[in-house]
This record gives C-alpha cells, structure tokens and sequence, in this order.
C-alpha cells in the first residue's frame, strides 16, 4: 500500500484546518467594518513605458496619501497595491487576477498600455471588478472592445488626435505623414490622425510604425523627409519618443517638418531638451490650466515631490478624483453598485467640469493644444496652451472612435 | 533624393549603428572566447556607461573626459564582479553563470534606478561634433559620422591590440587551451579578470557613445543587447572579427529592412541568425564551423 504512505494523520488534520480556515474568512472580513478599500493598481514600472507607469504611481501615491489624511473613503483608508506589469499584456492580467483572488480587490487603475488594458478588459466581468483607465489611448476601449465594468477617465488617443486635427483645420500646413510606435495605441492614432485629415480635405502621405523599443530612427527620418510632407504626427511615448525625438533634432527635421503629436509628457523636454523646442502637441492635462482646483494640486505636487506635475500624474488624479465621486454617490465600493454610480459622475477637478457620459463610460472633457517653448524658471523646454476645444467637439460619438465630420 | 545619394546616406547611418552593436558584441565575444560563459548583464554594463557618463559630463563638463572616465569605471566594476563572485562559480556548470549574470543584470538596473531615478537624461554630443554636414544635399549629424569613424578606430585598435601585445597573445592562447597557459606559469584568473573588464568597458563605451542617440534611460540596453547576442551568434561565439562582421551585417540588415520592408524589418535579423544557425552552427567566422 506505498501509495497511501504520502496522506499522514497529521496532513489531514493541517487540510481540515486550513480548510474551515478558509470557510471561515470571509465570514470574518465581512465582519470589520473598516475593511480597508484596495485600488488595484498593475502597472508598467519597468520597460520602454517604465516613465508612464511611474507617473501613474506617484499620481496614485499622493491621491491616496492626501485622502488619507482627510480620512479616507466613507471613512475607510484606501490601500494601494502596487504590482509591476513590464508593460507585458499576459502579466497585466496575472498581477490583475492575484489582486482579485489573494486580496479580493475589485477596482483597478493605472494599466499602463492600451495593448495591457485590452487584455484585463474581458476578464472584469468574471473578477466582478471595475477598471478605471487613467492613460489607455485605444479608441476601441470605449468602442468595440467595452465591457461595462470599464471607464475611461482620461482623454484617449481619438480625442487626442482629434484636437490636435481641429486646431490645424486652421493651421497652413497641407501635407501630412506619421510615424507611430507598432502596437494598438500607436496604429489608432495614426488611423484617427489619417481619416481627420483626409475629412478636413489635407494631403496625408503616407504612415509608418516603428517597433517598441527601436533606438535608431535614421532610418524613419529619413522616409518623413522625403515624404515631402510639412507636418509629421507623432504617436510615441516613453524612450522611444526620447530616442526620435533626439535623433530628429540632431538631423534638424524641425527645420524643414512641423513635428505634431497626440500626447506629451513634460519627461520628453526633460530628456531631450531643445529638440522638443517648437513640437504642438495634444496634452491630456497641463500643470498650466488655469482654475484654482489645479493651482491647488500644482502646489501641493510641488511640495510632496520638487517637480510640477506631470501629463499622467495629472490623469491619474483626475481619475481617482472620479473613481472618489463615484464612492461616495454609492456609498459602497460593490461593483455593482459603483458602477451605477459610476456612469453618471460629474465633476469640477484640476482640468474643469469632467463628465462620465453613460453610453460608453467616456470621461467628456475639454481637449488642449499646446506647442513646447523655453520659459524662465525651467531648464527645459514647456507647454504654454495654444487653442482649447470643448468636449463636445473632442469627443466622438457614443462607441465610436471616429468623427463625422 | 538620388538612389546612390540615399544609399550613400543610409550607409553611413547603418556603419553609426554598426559601431554601437559592435562595442557591446565585441566585448560579449571577448568574455565568451576566454570564459565560456553568456554575459547576460552585458547590457545593465552598457546602461551603467551612459548613466556614469551622463554624471561625468555634469561634473567636468567634458564629453570626452566622459568617455574616458565611465568606461574605466565600468571595466573596474565588471573586473571586481569576475574577481568577487564569478571566480567561485568555475568550477560550476554553465546554468550557473546564467543565472548570476542575468541576476546582476536585475540588481544592476534597480541600482541604476535608485541612483539615478526612473527617468531618462540628456547627454548632449560634444560641441565639436553636434553641427550638421552636407552628405549629399541632406543634413547628416556630424556625431553620427564621428560614431562610424570611432567605430573603426576602436575595432583597429582592439584588433592591434589582440595581434601585437603580450596581454592580446595570453588572451587569444587562453582562449584556445587555458590549462596549457596555465602549466606555462601565467595566471589565468588574472587574464580572466582582465578580459572581464575590457568586455565591460567596451560595453561601457558603447553606452556613452549611444547616450546622445537615445538619452541615458532605463530601457536603453532592452532590445540592444538582444541584437548583440544576435551578432555575436551570427559572427560566431568568441570570433573578434565575426563580432565586427555581424555587427555591420546586423545594422545594414536594420537599416536597410527598414526601409523597403518596415513590417518585416525585426524578422530579418532573426531570419539570418535562423539561417547561420543551419547551415554554420558555429558561426560565419566561428571555430566550430
């Protein structure tokens, strides 16, 4: 009988207990009423997105430390678990899953990369759980891909292009190129980018998408130069941006080619300095808009941390702002119950009035051009604000990620 | 812009990439010929060049200072890391060299993060080669020329190096039977130690070279030092001229691929590595072939 040597009396006591142990729990949790509140919060720390992820984390950090300290949510604390993702899909939704099973998190934000959040996306009905996107970009997510369970409450990468396209409906540039990083954030904007300039009667050229990662850009230089084009939209973060960025100044694109993009970190100017002289950019929030609610959060970031803040740690906190206004309308954190919540969320935060519209759970906001200029007080080049179009006009329709017109 | 014109251009832009693949592949080579063993911290060695190098250049103001202080201090910290723990593990098989490389790879780049923090820095070129010229009617950084120039140099002058000095003949001879250098009275650990540390000095030079490309970041060294094993697998393990052989083949394949064929340009590189591996498993220049 070798094979039943493995089950000791000892083994079945330790299952049995563990067992009931288990039994018990969540009779027990139920039982404290100042259960902590737990944000999920999987990000890309490291990996060519590492500087967006560490933005959101600081925007998460000081979000919950200054609740905190005005004593939490419905008087509970909030916990932030904090794991690293790499900016790999397959382990967004790992980490993701150990929060829901090992801590019984049911709200998520900060997943770093579109092509992450389109990997959780379809598992927040099974986790039961709420996701709350401050910086995904992919049209899709409020579109083809939305599940109820998600909300958008950053500017995304349609209404990133879109602004930067209404601003140049009046702008002399006729002929346009992009160039975007090869993923599902980099190949939406360039699509959005391409229908809004072909809507608005401008020459698009031609498009092409660099790998994540990729360090030499002569190559791409030199295919937007002989495009023949006079502007060039750029869809790019993190080092990638850094690396074209640098590299273009150094072949004096600019000189010849308006360079244009759809989102910018103020980590960019800081890295490659003056070849991001000149650049007109979407911003999805700016530590310039100019409302006491933001000259609050530019002071109080500026105290905690030395720096303004920056275009993610703003959306990040904007986004934990609403995630707040929907806890306290529900007076819970069931997801069933936040989420009804949820889709009706007004607020006046650091980037003005902010709607969550119930259709397709997208944060309606304003949307900002801004172009990058030396300013005294900085080391590097800044955003000043050159034009602001309303919500209505950034927006696309309802699960639409194209205009009409 | 005229065909001969472009390919003139592009030549030049692939031969900039060749040096820095070829600063990091020849000191992976160089290690592997002696040791036997896959670096895998070779690229946290290149991030650790352009991150000294970026504070160097903030401390003495000199680009050049720069690449002479941060590759020295790479060596040292590379040549330290051989003599402390990697000396212990000879006797060990090969698992465990990966592991403790790809180890001090992990505590390298958290290191480098602490020190330095999480966000990318600016190194500028130097002054002297930060203008433009002419090439063929079109911009062309002056540093980018500087780079292919360097490149040259540098590959002469590890090659003169291997061929005319004393250390160069202890390290091609222990690369070829250590345990004869060994009965012939020379210590070996020291020339292991050594070559540890050109390996990762020239890693180190490579790294500051490429810091105005691609700014001092965390992520810098990620695909990098995939593309080194690359070469180093297409030239052949432990081969100094296969190093420069894949190195240049690499960066052509790369520039070139990128621009007539962009969605299979990351293909290509492995589709010849594939095909070195069949038909010259050791290498184009390596010994097994």
């Amino acid at each position: 009988m070798k094979q039943y040597t493995g089950v000791t009396r000892r083994r079945v006591a330790q299952l049995a207990l563990t067992g009931s142990a288990g039994l018990l729990l969540p009779w027990v949790r139920r039982g404290s009423a100042a259960e902590p509140i737990k944000i999920g919060a999987p990000l890309a720390l490291t990996g060519p997105l590492g500087s967006v992820g560490q933005q959101l984390k600081r925007g998460c950090e000081l979000w919950i430390k200054t609740q905190n300290s005005k004593g939490g949510l419905l008087g509970r604390e909030i916990k932030l678990l904090l794991e690293d993702t790499g900016g790999n899909p397959a382990d967004a939704v790992r980490k993701a899953q150990e929060m829901v099973e090992r801590d019984g998190c049911n709200i998520f934000t900060g997943i770093t990369l579109s092509s992450e959040a389109l990997a959780v996306v379809p598992k927040l009905d099974e986790w039961n759980a709420i996701f709350i996107s401050s910086d995904n970009g992919d049209g899709r997510l409020t579109a083809e891909s939305f599940v109820p369970n998600f909300f958008r409450a950053n500017i995304s990468a349609p209404m990133g292009a879109r602004a930067v396209s209404l601003f140049l409906r009046s702008a002399e540039f006729k002929n346009f190129y992009a160039i975007g990083m090869d993923y599902a954030w980099g190949r939406n904007s360039v699509a959005v980018f391409e229908s809004e300039m072909k809507a608005a009667k401008k020459n698009f050229v031609g498009s092409v998408f660099s790998p994540i990662g990729t360090k030499d850009f002569s190559t791409y230089i030199t295919k937007i130069r002989q495009s023949g084009a006079d502007a060039c939209f750029v869809t790019m973060a993190g080092d990638d941006y850094n690396a074209f960025l640098s590299q273009a100044g150094q072949y004096r694109l600019p000189e010849k080619v308006q360079l244009l993009s759809e989102v910018i970190d103020l980590t960019v100017p800081r890295a490659v300095g003056d070849a991001a002289v000149g650049l007109i950019s979407s911003m999805r929030y700016c530590f310039r808009f100019d409302n006491p609610k933001n000259k609050e959060f530019v002071a109080l970031w500026s105290k905690e941390y030395g720096t303004v803040p920056d275009n993610n740690e703003g959306e990040q906190w904007q986004a934990l702002q609403i995630l707040a206004a929907g806890v306290e309308k529900a007076k819970s954190t069931e997801t069933k119950g936040l989420r009804d919540a949820l889709e009706t969320v007004e607020i006046d935060d650091i980037k003005g009035h902010v709607a969550i519209r119930k259709c397709d759970h997208q944060a309606v906001q304003s949307g900002q051009v801004v172009k990058l200029a030396k300013a005294e007080g900085f080391d590097y080049p800044v955003p000043q604000i050159i034009a602001t179009f309303p919500g209505d006009k950034t927006a696309p329709a309802c699960k639409k990620m194209t205009y009409e017109d | 812009m005229p065909l001969y014109a472009f390919l003139v251009v592009q030549s030049v832009n692939a031969l900039s990439q060749a040096a820095l693949l070829f600063f990091l592949g020849v000191g992976l080579t160089l290690i592997f010929g002696i040791m036997r063993i896959v670096n895998f911290a070779h690229g946290a060695f290149y991030m650790l060049g352009a991150f000294i190098g970026y504070s160097a250049v903030r401390l003495t103001g000199s680009f050049w200072l720069a690449l002479a202080l941060a590759p020295l201090a790479v060596g040292v910290v590379g040549a330290l890391f051989e003599f402390g723990i990697l000396r212990r593990l000879y006797r060990r098989d090969e698992s465990a060299f990966l592991m403790v490389t790809f180890g001090l790879a992990l505590v390298m780049t958290e290191l480098i993060r602490l020190g330095w923090g999480p966000e990318a820095l600016q190194v500028a070129p130097p002054p002297v080669f930060s203008g433009i010229v002419m090439l063929m009617d079109e911009p062309f950084p002056t540093y980018r020329l500087f780079l292919a120039g360097a490149g040259i140099v540098v590959a002469l002058a590890i090659w003169q190096f291997l061929e005319r000095t004393r250390l160069g003949l202890l390290i091609r001879a222990t690369s070829q039977n250590a345990e004869m250098v060994h009965a012939l009275g020379t210590d070996v650990n020291l020339v292991r130690s050594t070559v540890f540390g050109i390996g990762c000095g020239l890693a180190g030079v490579g790294g500051v070279f490429a810091a105005p490309l691609v700014t001092a970041s965390i992520g810098m060294s990620a695909t990098m030092i995939i593309d080194a094993f690359v070469i180093v697998i297409i030239g052949g393990m432990g081969s100094f001229p296969g190093s420069l052989l894949g190195a240049v083949l690499v960066a052509f394949v790369q520039v070139f691929g990128e621009y007539y064929l962009p969605d299979l340009a990351l293909a290509l590189m492995y589709l010849i590595m594939l095909a070195v591996l069949v038909f010259r498993p050791g290498g184009l220049l390596g010994k097994e072939a």
